[in-house]
């Protein structure tokens, strides 16, 4: 009898927490919606046409076509080099490295993925960002500064991520291989790779995500200046920066309010896009 | 048990007695009302000042809402804040407490002293890129141009001055602070900016404007082109306060005292000359 109404208890207790995380993300969401909304009815699709971001201006306009162009470069640009930058330590720290070496890099990496954004955004702003200005730099803060901060800070995620994937790999998948005569490396590249491939790419997910997500570097060393960029030493503004630069100043029910919120839901879409579509490779390509 | 009964009470009684003033507003009028806080506190020891400096436009916001006291400006009030107040039936009094100029500044190497109001609104909008433009002994160097972000009344102040309402260049680099402005401006050679008199220091260059300077006395007889006042807005709709914090706060403000604090923010007093 005890033992039934502690299971019922116990199982009631889950369902109310999970019920309860549940809920808040809906709230958070509906919020989002109902928050953004009057922008995107008022201001309609000049919101995703145009590049003027004047918001307390005389009259007003909206367009954040620079900072979505920004956010999407930015975030290409940084992945590009993540993504295969972390798979190829995450290779070498599965496959080639010695227990202890794994041990060392692995501590390494958890120690680096600790570190705050704002303290990278810094350490490039006071350090790397005045040599700029010997190069004959416009923009002392820019692009690649920006890409360079993402990148720092999200390489670690993506090297455990990874790491963790392939880890949990069934060790007799890869004996049978190499002793069907593959090499390590044949072996894990195609081998282990093909098995923790949903792994892989739900980590690989996660560090685009946290890339476009990522607000303190881009404020520190983006630039601000709301320019779709040309090159790489062009300043770039995306939407994380815009909101955290302008939501604590700004009007609370304006239509600039609005908008910062809109600016939001944008992330939020581009953030479930990606989501979906990793599940749906992740579907495909899992054996 | 008879003392904690005691203990308690007391707690109640000051929790009950101690008053609330709540300030918001512009981030320029910020470093004066938390020197005046300081002092202020000392006076009045059981009265609880929170202060918060985000943006003019914010603290008029939270007039409107009755979340503050006292809203901090460093611009006059809108047409459309005008308009929702006759609307609402209320009624906001200003109450200058200083004034305020707006430096222009750049790299102490940058050999130039001078420049015109024009050829600034040209940099800003876009149409002067280099500056051999702007003067051609000058180096071919890209502008690199900065101000203030949106919310910012300075920005406003800026905008309305100096632009005549134009629209920014788009490569203008907005920063969220002043002290960034005057760091990069510090750093880089080819840099322009401008700020808040009270925020400018020994490591940036302030140029004169149609050949003044903004100085104490230009500033004040409005020589100076970019200068205005600051206000404090208190809501009046039920009378102006006659005793209370908020009467007690604003008498020390423009008092001897509070106007010295006004200069030692760096920026000009309104009273007292």
């Amino acid at each position: 009898m005890q033992r039934k109404l502690g299971y019922y208890f116990q199982t009631s207790l889950i369902f109310v927490l999970a019920a309860t995380a549940t809920v808040a993300l809906f709230f958070l969401i509906y919020f989002m919606i109902k928050e953004s909304y009057p922008a995107f009815i008022t201001v309609g699709k000049e919101i995703f046409t145009s590049t003027n971001w004047y918001p307390t201006s005389y009259e007003a306009e909206y367009g954040m076509l620079a900072m979505i162009v920004g956010t999407f470069l930015l975030t290409l640009f940084s992945s590009l080099i993540v993504l295969p930058l972390g798979y190829f330590i995450a290779l070498y720290l599965h496959t080639y490295a010695s227990s202890w070496e794994k041990n060392i890099i692995k501590s390494g990496v958890e120690l680096l993925s600790g570190v705050p954004s704002v303290i990278i955004g810094a350490f490039i702003l006071m350090y790397i960002s005045p040599i700029l200005i010997y190069f004959d730099i416009w923009s002392t803060e820019n692009f690649l500064l920006a890409s360079t901060g993402l990148i720092f800070l999200s390489l670690p995620y993506a090297v455990s991520l990874m790491t963790e994937a392939m880890d949990a790999v069934d060790r007799s998948l890869e004996e049978s291989s190499l002793a069907l005569g593959a090499t390590k490396f044949i072996t894990t590249f195609k081998i282990t790779t093909r098995a923790s491939i949903s792994g892989l790419f739900n980590g690989a997910v996660l560090t685009v995500n946290r890339i476009i997500g990522e607000t303190m570097v881009v404020l520190l060393v983006g630039g601000g200046a709301a320019m779709i960029p040309r090159s790489l030493f062009d300043p770039v503004r995306p939407l994380t920066a815009v909101i955290a630069s302008e939501m604590g100043e700004v009007e609370l029910g304006s239509m600039h309010y609005h908008s910062l919120f809109a600016a939001g839901a944008i992330l939020l879409g581009i953030s479930i896009v990606l989501t979906c579509i990793s599940r749906k490779l992740t579907r495909r390509w899992s054996i | 048990m008879k003392q904690i009964f005691i203990l308690v009470l007391i707690v109640f009684s000051i929790l009950s007695f101690s008053k609330t003033l709540v300030i918001k507003g512009s981030n320029t009028v910020f470093p004066i009302a938390q020197l005046w806080i300081e002092k202020f506190k000392k006076m009045y020891p059981d009265v609880e000042v929170t202060l918060e400096g985000a943006g003019s436009s914010t603290g008029i916001a939270a007039l409107f809402n009755g979340t503050a006291d006292i809203a901090n400006s460093s611009r006059w009030l809108k047409e459309k804040e005008l308009k929702k107040m006759s609307e609402k039936g209320k009624y906001f009094i200003p109450i200058v407490v200083g004034y305020d100029g707006i430096a222009i500044i750049v790299n102490q190497e940058l050999n130039i002293n001078e420049i015109s109001l024009e050829i600034l609104s040209k940099i800003y909008t876009g149409k002067i890129r280099y500056w051999n433009q702007v003067n051609p002994n000058l180096p071919k160097k890209r502008i690199t141009v900065y101000s203030r972000n949106t919310a910012s009344g300075t920005y406003e102040t800026f905008e309305k001055k100096v632009l005549n309402n134009l629209k920014m260049a788009p490569w203008v680099r907005l920063v969220e602070s002043t002290q960034f402005e005057i760091e990069s401006v510090a750093k880089n050679p080819y840099a322009i900016a401008y700020v808040g008199v009270g925020y400018v220091t020994e490591k940036v260059k302030v140029l004169k404007i149609g050949g003044v300077l903004p100085t104490k006395s230009n500033i004040l007889t409005g020589k100076y082109p970019i200068s205005r006042p600051l206000f404090m807005f208190i809501d009046a709709t039920k009378g102006y306060p006659e005793s209370g914090v908020i009467k007690n706060y604003i008498t020390f403000a423009l008092s001897k005292e509070g106007q010295e604090l006004v200069e030692k923010a760096g920026y000009v007093a309104a009273y007292g000359f």
